[in-house]
């Protein structure tokens, strides 16, 4: 067996503990490499950086603990820009199985912030419908949602003063790990309220939200832990996403590398059977 | 005992447990594997019953008298008709109401936003006419709605189309614009995996940070503990299925 057979067929597991070693040798021993920001986090981030005091942002968490190692560190940062710029924040969700992650989360970041639940922010919780939620909310917010995660009712709370329906909100904000999310916050909440929209998505998502934000129907887009470390970086807060980037390229780096080789090997035994193949 | 330290013991065990499938299918791995299953529908199940029955439902009109709520949960029983094969029928009733509601709902939307919405965007201005400037064309590659990337939308859209295009047969000139539209795919499908494997690392990333934080004394040593724990699971396990006989069925 030729040394290139032998690679092609090395036990998987070997590769399972280079990737490994990739991704924990760097947590250990972080290098910082730079992370540059993009246009489409830029958009997110600029937006919200031009909203007046007091002004409300959605922040719909359409997520589950599934997805928390790239969506969670995106909701925080997002959320410290918003209380820093003294926004009101109404959240929710449209994940059941994501509601007690969302309202730990939101707890978290509004006590870091010295926010106060009913006055600077609301966790609205989860309501049933899928999309059919979001249309209810653009006619009416508080037959939607009477009453908040804790069982408070809606009406009546500071932080939703002069707050009705969607088309009261001045920007809106869905990070989503599939369906119902982004896209259908654009399709049922900004093409009929007229609302702006900005999203945030797992890695695997990102590339099928471009085309809207290319055609403008989103005004910026959080794609996965990257994302979130050029956010993070933006509100000068790094965390758990900035100290997650040298693993991930460490990782990419390993992962093109045994792409290449691979490539190598299987062509150097494609040649050798064609030489073969051609002797008499 | 403090919840965040048992939370972390449970958390680290389970990460641990699953992570063992990269060495081979195990008991630990399938323990994991069906408490996730099982907690992740006992949280939904739960949660759907105080959000829907308890605070949706039976609260207001209980408390409240609303009374117009019984039109939706009558529609909504209809559907557990299902169970009883003489009156199965009447649960048509409420998968009309949804299928109406739903495509009604939906298909305008849809077409307005992801159809509609794109071709317009597909269809822009080849050259632009600046103020001061005259007639402009763009070569900013970075700029998505420059010049050159409208032509290169174009010419990847139409050479696509052209390829599931599949009433003609793809030769000649026009096997080129097939081609063209596959290196088009191809260059999709690139982007999409590289996104795959920077997600999965993300998650990787995730777990990995985790069991990084608890290693640390304060939480009791999860991480080194039940790193052990796995390991010397696994060479039992290994062992006993080697000095176990062949399976005789």
């Amino acid at each position: 067996m030729s040394f290139a057979e032998r690679m092609l067929k090395i036990d998987r597991r070997i590769i399972f503990v280079v990737i490994g070693l990739c991704t924990l040798l760097p947590l250990l021993y972080p290098v910082g490499l730079p992370i540059k920001i993009s246009q489409e986090v830029r958009g997110v981030y600029d937006h919200i950086e031009s909203l007046p005091e007091r002004s409300v942002i959605l922040l719909s968490l359409d997520f589950d603990p599934a997805s928390k190692p790239e969506l969670y560190p995106q909701a925080v940062a997002i959320l410290r820009h918003a209380f820093k710029k003294n926004l009101r924040v109404v959240a929710m969700t449209l994940w059941v199985s994501g509601t007690g992650m969302a309202d730990e989360l939101l707890t978290k970041v509004a006590n870091e912030s010295g926010k106060q639940r009913g006055t600077d922010f609301v966790f609205l919780g989860w309501s049933p419908g899928g999309t059919a939620v979001i249309i209810n909310m653009g006619q009416d917010l508080y037959n939607a949602f009477p009453s908040d995660y804790g069982g408070k009712p809606t009406r009546g709370q500071p932080v939703l003063e002069g707050v009705n329906s969607l088309k009261d909100v001045i920007y809106a904000v869905s990070l989503g790990a599939g369906n119902p999310g982004v896209e259908a916050w654009y399709v049922f909440g900004k093409d009929k309220y007229k609302f702006e929209l900005g999203g945030g998505c797992t890695g695997v998502m990102a590339p099928g939200l471009y085309p809207l934000l290319r055609s403008g129907q989103i005004n910026g887009l959080i794609g996965g832990l990257r994302g979130a470390a050029e956010y993070e970086s933006l509100i000068g807060q790094k965390g758990r996403a900035v100290a997650g980037m040298d693993a991930q390229s460490a990782t990419h780096v390993a992962i093109i590398a045994l792409v290449g080789l691979c490539n190598i090997f299987y062509f150097s035994l494609r040649r050798q059977a064609r030489q073969q193949g051609s002797q008499p | 005992m403090d919840a965040t330290i048992i939370g972390a013991w449970v958390a680290t065990g389970l990460t641990l447990f699953i992570f063992s499938f990269l060495y081979k299918d195990n008991p630990l791995f399938k323990l994991a594997e069906n408490l996730y299953v099982g907690v992740s529908v006992g949280y939904t199940i739960v949660k759907t019953y105080d959000t829907v029955i308890v605070h949706l439902i039976w609260k207001p009109i209980v408390e409240n008298q609303e009374w117009t709520l019984l039109i939706p949960v009558a529609i909504g029983l209809l559907m557990l008709t299902r169970y009883v094969p003489k009156a199965a029928w009447l649960s048509r009733y409420a998968f009309a109401f949804i299928v109406g509601v739903g495509a009604g709902l939906a298909i305008p939307r849809t077409v307005s936003s992801f159809i509609l919405k794109q071709i317009e965007d597909t269809i822009r201005p080849l050259l632009m006419l600046v103020p001061g400037e005259g007639v402009t064309f763009s070569w900013n590659l970075m700029n998505p709605a420059s010049s050159v990337n409208v032509i290169i939308v174009l010419i990847g859209v139409s050479s696509v189309l052209f390829y599931f295009f599949f009433s003609v047969e793809h030769s000649g000139p026009g096997k080129m614009v097939a081609r063209t539209g596959v290196m088009f795919l191809m260059i999709a499908f690139g982007a999409a995996f590289g996104y795959t494997v920077m997600a999965r690392m993300s998650l990787l990333i995730g777990r990995l940070t985790d069991l990084i934080e608890y290693s640390d004394p304060s939480y009791g040593r999860p991480t080194l503990w039940l790193t052990l724990v796995t390991i010397g699971t696994l060479i039992v396990l290994s062992r006993r299925s080697r000095s176990e006989p062949p399976d005789s069925h």
